[in-house]
């Protein structure tokens, strides 16, 4: 009986932080932004990793696919030439 | 490339370098604090993506009706920006999440929707990648549904109940949030038609490559 006291104990404690967050409200759906002029000092350091991986990432993404087109371009320019030498020579030949 | 592309692409660099300048200088959300500046980029290549998927949807369904492959070449370069700006939106949209709202993710009917655009724009590369003859008209068919998402997600923050930022967020910005907003929203839609004239270039040079062998064998 205590075994099974127990038991039921521990699974209640379980379910309670469960139906505590499930009562909880959902964030407010916001329709405005509006400005301030300082930013609170709680809140400086834990956004700023999340900044600089953002901005870092849209860089780096932008810089990738850039650099990605332009080796194609290069590549496909390159054998354009070399098709068009190839052709030019069996019309004279 | 064409005469304006050289102009076009210096006045995009310009604009890329005094961006960081103008979203440093805008005031600080009083919910959001800090990280609400990733909005400066999340936006404009969120509007990117959905405007990439409509190009490419358009330039299907002209392909599909007309048969012109100019559209097909347009069609394809449009998908891999989609892609592109899919996931700068998918990426950044997550890092900020995790501040405004605790979390990294939510399937909401915004992201999920958006992930599904993305994830048609990646089904679509991989088609005529990998699909051999014939991927070409079967792409175009998938483009559509791309097109057909892009109204869904943009409606999904007004008739759904989700926690992202409705759009009348846009409309409502003060002077000082509108400013960067803008100027970044700008300087993306000029990267988003170089890049794309630049992808539709390489494959018009593809296409150029592929009539030499052609005349090679005959």
């Amino acid at each position: 009986m205590k075994l099974l006291t127990a038991i039921l104990l521990i699974v209640l404690s379980c379910g309670i932080p469960g139906v505590v967050r499930a009562q909880q409200p959902p964030p407010q759906q916001q329709d405005e932004f509006v400005p301030i002029d300082q930013l609170p000092p709680q809140d400086q350091l834990p956004a700023a990793p999340l900044l600089v991986a953002a901005y870092s990432f849209v860089v780096l993404a932008l810089f990738a696919y850039v650099v990605s087109v332009a080796r194609r371009l290069t590549n496909v320019q390159r054998e354009l030439e070399r098709l068009e030498g190839d052709v030019k020579r069996g019309g004279s030949a | 490339m064409p005469n304006w592309f050289t102009p076009l692409a210096g006045i995009c660099a310009l604009m890329f370098a005094a961006t960081p300048v103008l979203i440093a200088n805008a005031p600080y959300e009083s919910t959001m604090g800090l990280v609400q500046k990733i909005f400066y980029v999340h936006l404009p290549s969120a509007w990117m993506f959905l405007g990439g998927a409509i190009v490419c949807g358009i330039a299907s369904v002209r392909f599909l009706f007309r048969g012109d492959p100019r559209q097909d070449r347009l069609a394809w370069a449009a998908a891999e920006l989609v892609v592109l700006f899919g996931v700068i939106t998918l990426v950044t949209g997550p890092l900020w999440a995790r501040k405004a709202w605790g979390v990294w993710w939510q399937w909401d009917v915004r992201l999920t929707s958006s992930l599904m655009g993305w994830m048609v724009a990646v089904a679509y590369m991989l088609l005529r990648k990998y699909g051999g003859p014939g991927s070409d008209k079967l792409a175009a068919g998938l483009a559509l549904f791309g097109m057909a998402n892009v109204p869904f997600v943009y409606i999904s923050v007004n008739y759904w109940r989700t926690i992202h930022p409705t759009t009348n967020v846009v409309p409502t910005l003060p002077t000082s949030f509108g400013l960067p907003l803008w100027f970044s929203a700008v300087t993306f839609l000029l990267l988003f038609i170089l890049l794309l004239r630049m992808r539709v270039r390489l494959e018009e040079q593809r296409a150029r490559i592929d009539t030499l062998y052609l005349s090679m064998d005959a």
